[in-house]
């Protein structure tokens, strides 16, 4: 594994700074650096931080009031109902993760192994498979609302014509099919994106290595969980940890097809809904209060960002670098 | 001689052109009614015609994000002149602040709206009205008529004769209900509707003031009695969504719609061809009033930053006019609370007699002033009930518990 | 021309087309039925969901392109998507590669700092992004606008593209150091090359929600004149009823773009897959 950083020995750029190696090295690095920092700074970082203080006051409707420290944290923590639909909203946020996790990444993961063997169609398979990535989400999910209607829709009507009648259900307003339906929406809407990073994570591995495997005489399934799946790391990276941060900071897909109340009676209810009719409020029903949902975003992004550390420490522990 | 007198013509130009440009006022007024649109700016032009100098232009943001829109402008001092504003809880969350102008004072007309309509839009913390109210609306029953003329049946009045009208529209292989589950706050309205038959006109005032609250017999009975309506729902209906109810009465494949008054532009624009007429909800037994739930939907503001109070101000006085109410009627097809307006579509007039016998709504206008509200509590309950998940005792005793951490009234 | 294969002999093959077939059913069928409900009118979308549009009216498109100025909200969503993508490509890039090739103290810590803004709903901040924005100048300017989804696109962006620019050998880096190439040198002629597949995949990834958002520019474009696509199609998202056979018809049109532009950039993108395999 070759030392990634290779200034430490290298000559210097020729003919461009007379500063020195150190000083030409740190101006290099501040002209790459300096500019994306000062952007993300001033049109992200000050932002979130000035709505995150918003948390540490009582706030009466759109009007900051006097400051309140942790009332917030403790009133969506301890109090109720709010209590029940923060932990309500948080496991159904795991939920989300988890099958996201085998449906959808799982699917991709397959595809890709498939699609790397460079079948007959490959290209055709790939531009399609990625398409409903390229639409928008909102077409995608007032569509698919439309489709999973019990009366017009187009999977009901399907079920029946095949003799499924059975299974015919209102699958958006059932508590118990509800949530499924939309993780299976969105995984058919995100599929090919997973599918293209790991196709171009197999694509980099040197052929070598498979041909020499296979002179060894191994077979399939070895080649796949000892070349394929450890080589392709930074793939699955990139992937967990998007699909992580995606799962709980989910919203858009629910907002169009279920509701910002998590319909049916909180049954699809998550932490990104919660978040935003808690902080602006949900035209026919209830109030906003912005300290409570600047709490709310709060707990979200400290909890996020705990696992995504501990998730980054252990997968890039597995990536290996090629050379 | 000529050089100094091409200097003062010059001068006079540039004045009058100057003063032109300074007379002319330009105002930005702030809409969630997108569908509105094209009438609104008819409504203005006339305006504009009347008050030369004054150009306003109608704004108009989705209503589900219209909340988000009127925070962060506000907040910023960078919003319209003139704001709609919802009424109630929603509206205290904008006129506590101090961001809205009072009103009571710079537009007498309000002296003559009706009470029930002004408190809508009353600060109760100071007892000052920031808004004009434009439309109230109410709770009732849309059904086709031509559906109807076929079987033979006439509007039902009872609750056991609506029950026998239900039944003969289905043996006939048509929905009679169209509504579903599916859409929270239409739950809250299908409850709405048929509920202060069973609990009374004189609950509201009741569990306002806290003599009684939501595990009253009343309350729950009237719950109870909802569960009787699912043979007559959409089938699935837990899956039925507004959209798809409104489609269904629409189309003539269900005979009855549960809604608002606001429905009748919709169902005209929907499909015109469609033949209905309203009823109130059916009364408990023979002989007694038909009441119906009613609110105000919201009301016209003024920015306390603008910079243009004044013809803002004028602005808004004139949406108190009666002559701006009966273009609102009329072009609009809303309940306008303006008194002296004429209601010459006859659904709205009947709407207006309906109203004879009102009950506030009673979430909304009562309970929406803090978290949780009792609408979302309400909201929430409503479908596992009509599943069959809970019963309407432990929807009461939920509901009331909720309103309870914070309405002092229950907590004794 | 196979640069691999992982050596599926035996009659899997006739199993992956089936599997690959399949899915292939299952994305484009529904694509198909949207793109069909865009020529149906809206009690046709509930009466015959399934089947042909009755008559093949363009009467929904006509209706968008009254309704709605569409040509110009056009112009301003390509505008503003155009600019976010290319900051985005821009700063992540630089971002990336100093992060990924450089071993320096804090790298770690930058890399998160910059991964954090993944993780909250940017949502939160629009109130006080209003306020700053106000005092910059920059409400109802589509500069703004370019500038909130540069940054928002920044953290996925440094993500995505550290990951694969840290997966590229040294040998060619050091080889043009040895040359005596400079930094920038080696950075443009060598290593950006080598990336492309991830630059495509950061520019599609950031495209898409870009061109399709309507919040920001609901909060922050309250001009017509500068209003975006999708934002101009909420026109048709009434209060109470929506005119769904139009809007999805706008949606589509609105979509189609998009599509193009990946449909094009899928080729450079699996030749910059392959040349990565053949090197």
């Amino acid at each position: 594994m070759a030392d990634r950083s290779s200034n430490k020995s290298s000559p210097p750029a020729a003919g461009t700074f007379r500063l020195g190696r150190r000083a030409g090295r740190i101006l290099w690095l501040a002209c790459l650096l300096v500019p994306p920092i000062l952007f993300f700074v001033v049109f992200l970082v000050v932002p979130i931080a000035s709505a995150l203080i918003y948390s540490l006051f009582e706030w009466q409707g759109i009007a900051r009031a006097g400051f309140a420290g942790l009332a917030n944290f403790r009133q969506l923590l301890f109090e109720q109902p709010w209590q029940d639909w923060t932990t309500n909203a948080f496991w159904h946020n795991v939920i989300v993760f988890i099958t996201l996790m085998i449906v959808q990444n799982g699917v991709a993961l397959v595809l890709a192994y498939v699609l790397g063997g460079e079948p007959r169609g490959t290209r055709f398979y790939q531009v399609v498979f990625f398409l409903p990535v390229t639409l928008a989400l909102v077409l995608v999910g007032f569509q698919w609302k439309l489709f999973l209607n019990p009366l017009f829709g187009v999977v009901n009507k399907l079920l029946d014509a095949v003799g499924l009648e059975a299974l015919s259900q209102p699958w958006l307003g059932q508590t118990s099919t509800a949530l499924m339906t939309l993780i299976l929406v969105n995984a058919w809407r995100w599929l090919g994106f997973p599918t293209i990073v790991f196709l171009a994570g197999i694509r980099t591995i040197p052929r070598e290595y498979f041909e020499a495997a296979r002179l060894d005489g191994a077979n399939e399934w070895h080649v796949a969980r000892h070349i394929t799946w450890p080589l392709i790391a930074p793939a699955v990276t990139i992937i967990v940890i998007l699909t992580f941060i995606g799962s709980f900071n989910w919203f858009d897909l629910p907002f169009v097809m279920a509701g910002l109340d998590g319909p049916p009676g909180k049954a699809t209810d998550v932490l990104g809904l919660y978040f935003y009719r808690t902080a602006f409020g949900e035209v026919s029903a209830g109030l906003q209060d912005f300290g409570l949902g600047s709490a709310l975003a709060v707990l979200m992004f400290l909890f996020i960002l705990a696992v995504s550390i501990v998730w980054t420490r252990v997968l890039r522990g597995r990536e290996v670098e090629l050379s | 001689m000529k050089g100094t007198l091409r200097t003062l013509l010059i001068a006079l130009l540039v004045a009058v052109i100057g003063g032109l440009a300074l007379a002319q006022t330009k105002l930005t007024f702030w809409s969630w009614r997108v569908e509105d649109a094209d009438e609104y700016n008819q409504i203005i032009a006339d305006y504009q015609a009347a008050h030369p100098g004054v150009e306003i232009e109608f704004v108009t943001f989705q209503a589900s994000d219209y909340a988000t829109a009127l925070s962060a402008g506000l907040s910023a001092g960078e919003a319209g002149d003139i704001l709609q504003v919802r009424a109630y809880g929603a509206f205290e969350t904008v006129a506590e602040p101090g961001f809205l102008l009072p009103l009571d004072d710079k537009v007498p007309e309000l002296q003559d709206f009706p009470e029930l309509a002004v408190n809508g839009e009353r600060l109760r913390s100071d007892g000052r009205v920031y808004a004009v109210p434009f439309a109230s609306q109410t709770l009732l029953i849309y059904y086709n008529t031509d559906t109807f003329d076929q079987l033979g049946l006439t509007p039902p009045e009872t609750w056991d004769e609506f029950l026998a009208t239900a039944q003969t529209i289905k043996d006939a292989g048509i929905i009679p209900i169209a509504n579903g589950t599916a859409t929270a706050w239409m739950d809250e309205v299908f409850t709405g509707m048929f509920a202060p038959n069973f609990y009374g006109p004189e609950f509201f005032d009741e569990v306002v003031a806290g003599e009684t609250d939501f595990t009253d017999e009343r309350f729950v009975g009237a719950l109870a009695k909802l569960l009787e309506l699912r043979p007559y729902m959409a089938p699935d209906f837990a899956g039925v969504d507004y959209a798809t109810a409104q489609n269904l009465f629409a189309n003539g494949l269900a005979a009855m719609f549960v809604g608002g008054s606001w429905e009748i532009a919709n169902f005209r624009d929907l499909n015109p061809d469609l033949n209905f007429d309203i009823m109130p909800g059916p009364a408990a037994a023979a002989g007694q009033p038909r009441l119906v739930s009613s609110f105000l939907d919201g009301g016209y503001a003024v920015n306390a930053a603008s910079k243009h109070q004044q013809e803002a101000v004028e602005f808004v006085r004139f949406l108190a006019t009666k002559q701006f109410g009966q273009q609102f009627v009329d072009l609009l097809s809303n309940v306008s609370p303006i008194p002296g307006v004429e209601f010459n579509d006859p659904l709205l007039a009947k709407i207006n007699d309906f109203n004879q016998n009102a009950t506030p709504y009673v979430f909304l206008v009562g309970f929406r002033y803090q978290s949780p509200t009792g609408s979302t509590l309400i909201q929430e309950r409503l479908p596992g009930m009509f599943a069959g998940d809970i019963d309407p005792a432990q929807v009461g005793r939920e509901v009331t518990d909720g309103i309870a951490t914070y309405y002092q009234p229950f907590q004794d | 021309m196979r640069p691999h294969r992982p050596g599926i002999r035996w009659t899997s093959s006739s199993l992956i087309q089936l599997l690959l077939i399949t899915n292939t059913v299952l994305v484009l069928y529904p694509i198909l039925m949207m793109g069909l409900s865009a020529f149906k009118s809206t009690p046709e979308l509930f009466r015959n969901p399934f089947g042909l549009p009755e008559n093949w009216n363009l009467a929904n498109f006509i209706k968008v392109w009254e309704r709605t100025n569409f040509p110009l909200y056009f112009r301003n969503s390509l505008i503003v998507t155009s600019g976010a993508v290319l900051l985005i490509l821009v700063l992540g890039v630089m971002a990336a590669y100093a992060l990924a090739r450089y071993r320096f103290r804090g790298n770690e810590l930058l890399y998160l700092f910059f991964l954090s803004g993944l993780m909250i709903p940017l949502r939160l901040a629009v109130i006080p992004l209003f306020i700053q924005l106000k005092a910059m100048g920059l409400i109802n300017n589509h500069l703004g606008l370019i500038c909130i989804y540069g940054a928002q696109g920044l953290p996925s962006a440094v993500f995505i593209l550290t990951g694969f620019l840290r997966t590229l050998p040294s040998d060619l880096e050091d080889a043009a150091r040895i040359d005596s190439a400079s930094e920038l040198q080696i950075l443009l002629r060598i290593m950006l090359p080598l990336t492309r597949p991830a630059l495509v995949i950061v520019a599609i990834y950031n495209l898409v929600p870009v061109w399709n958002d309507f919040f920001f520019p609901l909060v922050f474009l309250q001009k017509e004149s500068l209003k975006t696509l999708p934002l101009g199609l909420t026109v048709f998202m009434g209060q109470y009823s929506t005119d769904w056979a139009v809007l999805f018809a706008g949606l589509s049109l609105a979509a189609l773009p998009v599509v193009v532009v990946y449909i094009f950039m899928s080729r450079q993108f699996i030749a910059g897959l392959t040349a990565g395999a053949l090197k």
